[in-house]
């Protein structure tokens, strides 16, 4: 087993890494730049080190900064977490150059997963059903060919692609070009590259992915899927597993987790990794794209299978065969999860950092929770405003979804923006508790919400809140600024005396 | 003390005629009513009304205070007589568009400068946080008479970054 482990990551991720690695009783380093000295994973892990600036470019995205961390540190392994380096092939190949070893697929995996058409490429070898689409990125003529072939409405995607970044739909041929120079300068920012392909868009289709885990001894299993519908900017916000639709279809967990097998294997793959599939109305499913890494969902597939899918990959990466069979593969009862943001749902989804006064977490029967904040602590702009991801188990998914709304209610962050009250209007949702999903239910949502009419005491309790809550804060040079005749008259004309 | 509110845009008016914990207070022209309040952390209210308990969250935001009451999201302008309105501290005229950031963050690109003449639509601050780019945008045919911000600098929500006529 390795002697100490560096984590090359930041946030409720390496927080999670640590928290496995300190279970196996193995030493954990953490890296960090400036605004992350007080961070939470820094705090936790038993060794530490500086990596640079704010910048993510000048610091978690610095191959020469991170393996220097790491022979500095004697670490013999590091964890890449999701984002930042984790599937950056150079970064995979430089570990092993090295001698570290890189706790993930190889570099080559990672490069015939890592580009969106040549996994494309991979899976439609591997007898993987795709949407039609093109396997190479395009030109705006042969886009313009492809739509008149494949009708509207089409999606552009970045070839380098991910997290939403220069994905845009397109239903008309009068809106492509704009869409096209935009999509590509979106993903020369996101990506350095400004390659687009395109897809025909499935309306109304559900995501689903499939989890999969495999040795260095050709043993590979799938864990079932996750369905992972409800975006908003083609970001996952709630994740569950299983998939309400699976649940009804259970035919269909063993139909696509033989095909992300089968895509996988085509790529030479091990350790942990993600086959999503886009399923539509018919139940047909498609190959999206194969994530080389942890899922920042993974831990719904370990409330329902009860493993630790952080200790499995480091097992693996150390040599371990994988402890137990396709067969020995159980689900049990049913997990969601919510990704808690640092954003103002209803305003956009704007980002909104800044510091913790308040922190009370839910606790209690069935709760899980991932994060990386603290009390006082200040959200740093530099960076993802994931915050934590709170998670429950049930035996029933109306029970999980039940428990969730009770875990919401107790959760409280003051100081900044969070998108908690937003969950509680999805999860009550009559769609989403009938199990309606589909990627753009959010937007629906948006479109038929009707704002939840409070009970009367409830308006009276938060009115009162309210004008106690001014009346303990109203600074004194303000009152004395007030008392003057001048505010009494503007308060006059606006007729707010009665 | 009495009180003009908007709670979700419904003007009300609340007057706290006994202050807490056994506090008594009047919403509109319903009959005075008791509650216990105490206040077991900051912006935290824990109220007893009618037998029921209540935590209410208080959140000060830029233009408003929001009330979260199991999982129940008001906004709440609370408007004592004796102050200035935290509207009126704020917004300008009509005749003139301040740009004010919506998120804390960083300037990372300035568009135009005063003197510039501007369409509808037309970007005149970028503002970036947590990986989100955020173009601000004129809302109207006119010259940019201010730009306070300035590339690279760090702002609040709310903060002015220009103003248009």
């Amino acid at each position: 087993m390795f002697r100490k482990v560096l984590i090359a990551n930041r946030g409720e991720i390496a927080v999670r890494v640590i928290r496995t690695l300190r279970e196996m009783g193995i030493p954990s380093v953490a890296v960090f730049s400036d605004p992350d000295r007080t961070s939470l994973h820094v705090r936790m892990a038993d060794e530490a080190a500086h990596i640079g600036p704010g910048p993510s470019a000048e610091s978690y995205l610095r191959i020469d900064r991170v393996l220097d961390a790491a022979r500095r540190h004697g670490a013999d392994a590091i964890h890449p977490g999701y984002g930042f380096l984790s599937e950056n092939a150079d970064f995979a190949a430089a570990c092993e150059a090295a001698g570290i070893v890189f706790i993930g697929p190889s570099a080559a995996s990672i490069r015939a997963m890592g580009s969106k058409t040549a996994a494309r490429r991979t899976a439609i070898a591997a007898g993987a059903p795709v949407i039609p689409g093109t396997d190479h990125a395009v030109t705006l003529d042969t886009l313009r060919d492809f739509a008149a072939t494949h009708g509207f409405p089409v999606l552009l995607k970045a070839v380098a692609g991910g997290g939403g970044k220069g994905m845009r739909r397109v239903d008309r041929e009068s809106d492509l070009e704009s869409a096209f120079r935009n999509a590509s300068s979106e993903a020369e920012r996101a990506f350095r590259s400004p390659e687009i392909y395109v897809e025909r868009l499935i309306e109304r289709s559900r995501h689903i992915e499939i989890q999969l885990l495999g040795d260095h001894h050709g043993n590979m299993v799938h864990l079932g899927e996750r369905e992972c519908s409800i975006q908003r900017r083609h970001q996952k916000v709630i994740e569950e597993c299983p998939s309400p639709l699976i649940a009804l279809h259970p035919e269909m967990r063993h139909e696509m987790g033989q095909a992300a097998i089968r895509a996988a294997r085509a790529a030479g793959y091990y350790n942990a990794g993600t086959v999503e599939f886009l399923v539509d109305a018919d139940r047909r499913f498609y190959f999206l794209e194969m994530n080389t890494r942890l899922q920042v969902e993974h831990p719904v597939t370990e409330l329902v299978t009860g493993l630790d899918l952080v200790r499995l990959q480091v097992e693996i990466a150390a040599g371990a065969p994988l402890p137990f069979t396709q067969d020995q593969v159980a689900w049990r009862g049913a997990a969601i999860e919510c990704r808690i943001y640092a954003e103002d749902p209803f305003n956009d989804f704007l980002p909104y950092p800044g510091k913790l006064t308040r922190l009370t977490r839910p606790l209690g029967p069935g709760i899980r929770l991932d994060g990386c904040v603290y009390d006082g602590w200040t959200v740093p702009m530099e960076y993802d405003p994931l915050l934590a991801k709170l998670a429950v188990w049930a035996d029933t998914r109306d029970h999980a979804t039940a428990r969730m709304i009770r875990a919401l209610r107790e959760y409280d962050v003051g100081g900044i923006h969070t998108n908690l009250a937003f969950f509680r209007q999805i999860l009550e949702d009559p769609e989403f508790r009938a199990a309606h999903l589909h990627t753009g239910f959010i937007d629906e949502f948006f479109q038929r919400r009707q704002p939840p009419e409070p009970p009367p005491d409830l308006v009276a309790v938060a009115a009162l809140a309210a004008a106690l809550h001014t009346a303990a804060h109203q600074p004194k040079a303000a009152i004395s600024a007030a008392e003057t005749a001048s505010s009494w008259r503007e308060s006059g004309r606006e007729g707010l005396l009665r | 003390m009495k009180l003009a509110l908007t709670i979700d845009s419904r003007p009300d008016t609340i007057e706290i005629l006994a202050p807490a914990p056994a506090c008594r207070f009047q919403l509109g022209d319903a009959p005075p009513r008791d509650a216990n309040v105490e206040t077991p952390e900051p912006g935290v209210y824990s109220v007893l009304l009618d037998g029921r308990s209540y935590d209410a969250f208080v959140e000060d935001t830029l233009t408003c205070l929001v009330v979260t009451i199991e999982g129940h999201r008001f906004e709440i302008e609370v408007r004592d007589p004796r102050r200035w309105s935290r509207k009126s501290a704020g917004a300008g005229s009509d005749a003139v568009q301040s740009i004010l950031s919506p998120m804390p963050g960083k300037v990372i690109r300035v568009l135009a400068a005063p003197g510039d003449a501007v369409v509808p639509g037309q970007g005149i601050v970028v503002v970036e946080a947590m990986k989100m780019q955020n173009e601000l945008k004129s809302n109207r045919t006119g010259r940019v008479l201010t730009v306070t911000a300035t590339e690279g600098a760090t702002v609040t929500a709310g903060e002015l970054l220009a103003t248009i006529e």
